[in-house]
């Protein structure tokens, strides 16, 4: 039973969910952009690797919810839903809802999402760099188990990304979902993957030949500028590793599931339809196993006029988060809103619905949802709106800081590190782990 | 042998490390005149002296220094309420100031260089890759992760970082191109003049009739005979055309349709043309302008398998396509492509009453992209409510198409130079049945070479000698062959394995960074520094010649060459690389006006389009007759077509191409402040912010750095009208520690408060409200007015100097005299542009000389070519 559990070291595959079967000739092929959420060079985190497996969602909705309608008025584990969390009402014991959190000197309004799981200072200002993602953290880490060591989805966008490497480039998030979906599970036929695999190995021959160049270039140049090649260098070992990683996986077969293609909304403006298309995405990638960290970017700024069944929207949701106190606007913002808890709640129902082992998916998977904005019409990045459920802690609760003078966000990640196996205390500012948050 | 010692001596403290230099905070200056505040106790400004060390490798300490020596040089420290310093006791404590922190620099630079190692950013690996494959037509910028930018350009090695990504991604890009270029060699179709009838177009014919998901008459189409209704061909009881059996009247067959497109260059395409391949073509439109009577039907569907509906009463708000008759104006049309990697805006052009053939010239098409028309300034359509704003009592304005005539793909020498580059004079064809090649959309093919390992070798050297940039080592040509031949034994044919070294080349760092050394820039660097400044690409065969002969670094040469650059129409990439970055204009599309409050401009592709062409029209022209840098902020004359004319209350512009415009007396527009471009991106779309916009005017325009503002509760915009951000400010500036940088920051933003969201006139604020009766009247999209006029603006301020505007009349009247400032903001963000790096405080005396040189009016190109000049630019 072990050994056609472990096909290699630290390669652990799941029990097939049904019986195996091959969509084969489906038509696909694997293109090298999509290799960035490939594989990172080494495991380290040897508890990670062995115990049984924890993931997490990260989601940021980038213009933020109405702050008097979510946050909750009083503190504890007796706390009263507030009028959103209320849509979260069966999930009560299974999320913390988080007050008086923010990231210490992330600032700048709109320009901050992308900061949301990265924390990195003063996003607004012109010589802003960011550093790495909580997700790109982990996909280091244990990224090797899975196909994909960490999915950057995307809704409305391919640019705006949750999911930053260690040198502060994005990674371009995947707003498509059906073509998500066929690298995920669409089987190739034995000669798409032996193409596959020959140009895996042309792109290693490629690298192994300009990274000699650029050693021969390192040698005559002073330190400042060695350090730049220096990093050109170490990506073309990174990728690398990534290249040899999925030659590995490219040989062996992909999970089977039951449900069909997904199919994409066409506009923009079914940016809800599209939320739900991708959870429903994030959770399948989860249930098999396919990655253990997906960050999903709700990029609502250049989203136009939404089109919702039986709600009337007369203006683009980027200006209606401008509401600037007009009542009409608040309530079509009020009712998007809502519809973001529903999308969320039915998100964690389907976790929670799917067993894996003793426990559900939810149990196991760690689902932070978000905002930059602590209230849209007035741009601050404090006070953010913050939401954590499942993933094995003791939840249930409403964890209320200082609205003034915040505590650190971060924390939590240290949190959820710790709570992934991942030996760690400390993740960007933060001072520690997050107080009042006991792991199951 | 004591003279001797001296020597060494002072050689030695020349090398000390800057932070052993004098320490002026415990000087005899700092004690009279400074450490009475800048003391351990009072650290008036956050400032302690007595514990300031001189560590000029610590970039905040630099900065630190600097702002002391700016402060004093400019009298504005010690405090006039304080005892001063005489002048000859501040010189020599400046002198001994400026001295250490120029040796500091000026070590550092002939270590390292001013600029940076740095990799090509996206916008010059797209244009590198355009220029060196003769492919114009290559869209893959945005396959790469955003840029990072550093003191605002997207030019600077700090924040031009790599990652395993941009890696994938210059594999998948370059592959990409290469393939292209293949196809384009491949193909090569006869070069046709076809007419694309409308009548043939489903896409336009099948919205003759109503369906349940398109029931109303404003998004239909519909055909007409000159001006003469078809209502049969519309029910579809008669054919729609008469076909090539009678060719008079197919000539004069058209489709017209009433509204713009729904999403941009989406509606109203030509599905029956596809662009055979990449290339250039020459596209012409027969059609005419028209007006449709009122009393339109809609049809009521029962269900989605309804295909019928039931009529319902005309109304007299619906176009009625059985009413026809001569147009009674002149429509503007924008022509977009289509079904490629984005649409693009490639030609416009005025539609009349009277059918005529209008020709957009030759535009650039991608494989399979198509092209569409939009009638830009009619109606976009938007739920929950349908009204065509431009129908009036008698009818609506409407176009009609007769034929798109495409004629292509146009061959010239450079058509297929990509491949000569690749591949020499050597055959390409299908590959044989089972046999491996590059594989195309539609074809796998290979290269037939008769003697590969002599090809290889021959064609990597031509490759690498002219991609390089300078000439290329034997090592390189050993590394490259040596990949190819790796490949070729691991099973790939010789066409795979070529495409795999020249991917490998273009991926490679000497290809994809600068390379610059420290030190005066040889021929061969400064030819590529040239051309990324001027065209944002790689230099061309010219420029590598004389860099090749060592003439480029001749003064005289360089000159020529700036012109010749400049005069390119390349010199456009940088017109627009230039602006995008220093006014921001690459986010024009980051906000959208507020549908409530700003529906007349929501939905206005037309404006925004010659929003931005004005500015990049009004640069152009600036380089183009080395204009004064004074126009930046003031200038009689603007580039203006109908749209924009009409959005500034200017008379007499028509017809939708922009052309210079003498301004009339009174109007605050000319120069970049009032454009409408730069008014949108320093506005939200839904309200503006005096803060935000003054700030950028002090920093882009001005070139006054803002400190970022300390932690305070942010300003809650308010649209229901019965408060304006200048009295919620007013709040914030009576405290006076927020009013010392805010008496600076904002008088420029008080002065543009009489301009909206999208840069138009205002005397009073819209407002929202439930209690207040909207204006009447109907956006772009359709949806009545939402907003009322509320409280009047202010836009009157006082400098910090103490001299009172009214508005941005007299705001301007205050800049006159400014133009050294002007310049030199003009001067320091090309420098940075230009060299990547900022203007550090040792470059300021090379930024005065440039100054210097480009007076009294420093002109634009004059600035340009001073900067060529100057040692900044020709060093690293």
């Amino acid at each position: 039973m072990e050994s056609s559990r472990f096909h290699g070291p630290f390669v652990h595959v799941r029990e097939p969910i049904s019986r195996r079967r091959f969509l084969r000739g489906a038509g696909i092929a694997l293109s090298l952009p999509f290799l960035e959420a490939m594989l990172p060079r080494v495991a380290r985190a040897a508890e990670a690797t062995t115990g049984k497996p924890r993931r997490m969602i990260g989601i940021c909705n980038n213009l933020g919810l109405l702050p008097d309608l979510f946050f909750p008025k009083n503190a504890g584990r007796d706390y009263a839903l507030s009028p959103y969390l209320e849509m979260l009402k069966e999930h009560r014991r299974d999320f913390t809802v988080f007050s008086g959190v923010s990231h210490p000197n992330v600032d700048g309004g709109h320009p901050a999402d992308v900061c949301f799981l990265t924390a990195a200072p003063h996003p607004g200002s012109s010589s802003f760099r960011n550093t790495i993602s909580l997700d790109q953290f982990i996909a280091e880490q244990i990224g090797i188990l899975t196909r994909f060591p960490s999915l950057t989805l995307g809704v409305n966008t391919r640019t705006r990304s949750l999911s930053w490497t260690g040198t502060g480039v994005a990674i371009p998030p995947e707003d498509k979902a059906a073509e998500v979906f066929k690298q995920l599970f669409l089987q190739g036929t034995q000669s798409q993957i032996e193409a596959q695999i020959q140009k895996l190995d042309t792109g290693r021959s490629i690298l192994d030949t300009v990274a000699e160049q650029a050693k021969e270039l390192q040698r005559d140049v002073g330190k400042r500028d060695r350090e730049r090649l220096d990093q050109y260098f170490s990506s073309v070992r990174d990728l690398e590793g990534r290249l040899k990683a999925s030659r590995g996986w490219e040989q062996k077969p992909k999970p089977v599931v039951k449900v069909p293609v997904p199919v994409d909304p066409a506009t923009p403006a079914a940016f809800m339809d599209k939320i739900k298309v991708i959870y429903d995405l994030a959770k399948l990638a989860i249930e098999t196993d396919s990655t253990r960290a997906i960050t999903i970017m709700l990029e609502g700024v250049s989203a136009p006029v939404l089109e919702i069944e039986g709600v009337k929207i007369t203006d683009g949701y980027h200006n209606l988060s401008h509401h600037g106190k007009s009542e009409n606007k608040r309530a079509q913002l009020k009712a998007i809103d809502e519809l973001h808890m529903k999308l969320l709640a039915d998100l964690l129902a389907a976790l929670k619905a799917t067993r894996e082992g003793e426990e559900s998916l939810l149990d196991r998977t760690m689902v932070l949802y978000g905002s930059n904005f602590g209230d849209a019409n007035t741009h601050v990045t404090t006070n953010m709106p913050t939401i954590l459920a499942g993933g094995g802690f003791k939840h249930g609760q409403h964890l209320a800081f200082d609205k003034m003078s915040n505590y650190p966000l971060p924390n939590l990640f240290v949190s959820m590190l710790q709570r992934m196996g991942i030996e760690r205390d400390k993740f960007a500012s933060s001072t520690g782990t997050m107080r009042g948050l006991e792991m199951a | 042998m004591k003279s001797r010692f001296v020597f060494m001596a002072l050689a030695f403290s020349s090398a000390l490390p800057a932070h052993a230099a004098p320490p002026f905070a415990s000087g005899a200056f700092t004690e009279k005149y400074c450490l009475s505040c800048h003391d351990s106790e009072s650290k008036s400004g956050g400032l302690d002296l007595t514990a300031l060390p001189f560590d000029l490798d610590d970039a905040s300490n630099l900065r630190r220094w600097i702002a002391i020596y700016d402060r004093v040089q400019a009298g504005e420290m010690p405090p006039k309420n304080k005892k001063r310093p005489a002048p000859d006791e501040i010189k020599p404590f400046i002198q001994r100031l400026v001295a250490s922190l120029n040796d500091y620099e000026t070590q550092k630079t002939t270590r390292e260089g001013r600029a940076l190692q740095r990799r090509l950013n996206g916008y010059e690996y797209e244009n590198a890759l355009r220029d060196l494959l003769s492919a114009p037509w290559l869209q893959i910028k945005d396959q790469f992760p955003e840029d990072g930018e550093a003191y605002r350009f997207n030019k600077i090695g700090n924040a031009l970082d790599v990652s395993h990504v941009h890696m994938a991604r210059y594999i998948s890009a370059a592959e990409y191109a290469l393939r292209e270029v293949l196809a384009v060699q491949f193909r090569q179709p006869p070069t046709t003049t076809r007419r694309h009838y409308a009548r043939d177009q489903k896409t336009l014919t099948s919205k003759f009739t109503q369906n349940p998901f398109n029931s109303s008459p404003d998004r239909q189409t519909y055909p007409v005979l000159e001006w003469q209704a078809q209502p049969k061909v519309r029910s579809l009881e008669e054919p729609l055309s008469v076909g090539e059996a009678d060719p008079t009247t197919r000539e004069k067959e058209a489709v017209g349709w009433v509204s713009s497109n729904y999403v941009t260059g989406f509606t109203y395409r030509w599905d029956g043309f596809r662009a055979p391949v990449a290339g250039r073509y020459r596209v012409r439109f027969s059609g005419y302008t028209l007006w449709v009577g009122p009393g339109g039907i809609s049809r009521s569907f029962a269900n989605g398998a309804d295909k019928i509906g039931k009529p319902r009463a005309p109304q007299k708000h619906l176009p009625n396509f059985d009413e026809i008759s001569k147009g009674r104006t002149n429509e503007p049309i924008t022509v977009y492509t289509r079904n490629g990697v984005k649409n693009r805006r490639v030609g416009a052009f005025d539609l009349s009453p009277e059918p005529a053939i209008h020709d957009i010239g030759e535009v650039w098409l991608l494989s399979g992209e198509t092209l569409v028309p939009d009638a830009s300034r009619f109606y976009r359509s938007r739920p929950p409510d349908f009204r065509n704003p431009l129908m009036q009592e008698d009818g609506a304005p409407s176009v009609a198409f007769r034929w798109m005539e495409v004629e292509g793909p146009l061959y010239d020498d450079k058509t297929t130079a990509g491949y000569r580059l690749l591949f020499g004079d050597l055959p390409l064809r299908e590959a044989p049945k089972g046999k491996r090649g590059v594989a195309l959309a539609d074809a796998t093919v290979e290269v037939v070479s008769s003697n590969p390992q002599h090809d290889i070798e021959r064609l990597m050297r031509r490759f690498l000698q002219r991609v390089y940039r300078r000439p290329s080592t034997e090592n390189d040509v050993r590394l490259f062959t040596a990949l190819v031949n790796e490949r070729l034994k691991a099973g790939l044919s010789f066409s795979e394995a070529m495409l795999a070294g020249y991917t490998a080349v273009l991926a490679s760092p000497k290809f994809v960074y600068l390379n610059e050394q420290p030190g005066r820039l040889d021929d061969y660097a400064l030819a590529t520094r040239l051309s990324l400044f001027l065209w944002n690409s790689l230099p061309d065969e010219t420029l590598l010649s004389l860099a090749a002969q060592g003439q480029l670094n001749r003064s005289q040469v360089l000159r020529e060459q700036t012109d010749r650059l400049l005069n390119d129409p390349k010199a456009g990439r940088f017109v627009e690389a230039f602006l995008d970055y220093w006014l921001d204009l690459r986010k024009i599309e980051d906000s959208t006006p507020s549908t409530t409050l700003y529906n007349d401009y929501y939905l206005d592709d037309a404006l925004t389009e010659a929003a931005v062409l004005e500015s990049q029209l009004f640069f152009a022209d600036m380089l183009k007759r080395d204009l004064a840098a004074r126009n930046i902020v003031d200038a009689d004359y603007t580039f203006l077509n109908e749209r924009l004319a009409q959005h500034y209350n200017v008379p007499d512009v028509k017809g939708t191409a922009l052309r210079p415009v003498k301004l009339p007396a009174d109007s605050p527009r000319g120069g970049f402040m009032t454009q409408a471009s730069v008014l949108k991106v320093t506005a939200n779309g839904t309200t503006t912010s005096p803060v935000l916009r003054g700030k950028w005017i002090m920093e882009r325009i001005l070139g006054y750095e803002i400190p970022p503002p300390p932690p305070v509760a942010a300003v809650e915009p308010d649209i229901r009208g019965a408060v304006t951000i200048r009295q919620q400010l007013d709040k914030h500036r009576a405290d006076p520690s927020c009013a010392s940088c805010h008496n600076r920051m904002d008088p420029p933003g008080f002065a543009l408060e009489s301009f909206d969201v999208m840069g138009g006139w205002r005397d009073k604020y819209r407002g929202v409200a439930d209690d207040k009766a909207p204006v009447a009247g109907r956006g772009k999209n359709g949806h009545k007015f939402a907003f009322h006029y509320g409280l009047p603006v202010d836009s009157a301020g006082v400098l910090p100097d103490g001299r009172a505007f009214s508005d941005i009349r007299d705001f301007k009247k205050l800049l006159r005299g400014e133009d050294e400032t002007l310049a030199r903001n003009l001067a320091k963000q090309l420098v940075t542009y230009g060299t990547g790096a900022p203007v550090r405080f040792s470059d300021r005396a090379a930024v005065e000389k440039i100054l210097q040189n480009a007076k009294p009016h420093y002109g634009a190109r004059s600035l340009i070519h001073q900067i060529v000049q100057s040692d900044l630019f020709r060093s690293k």
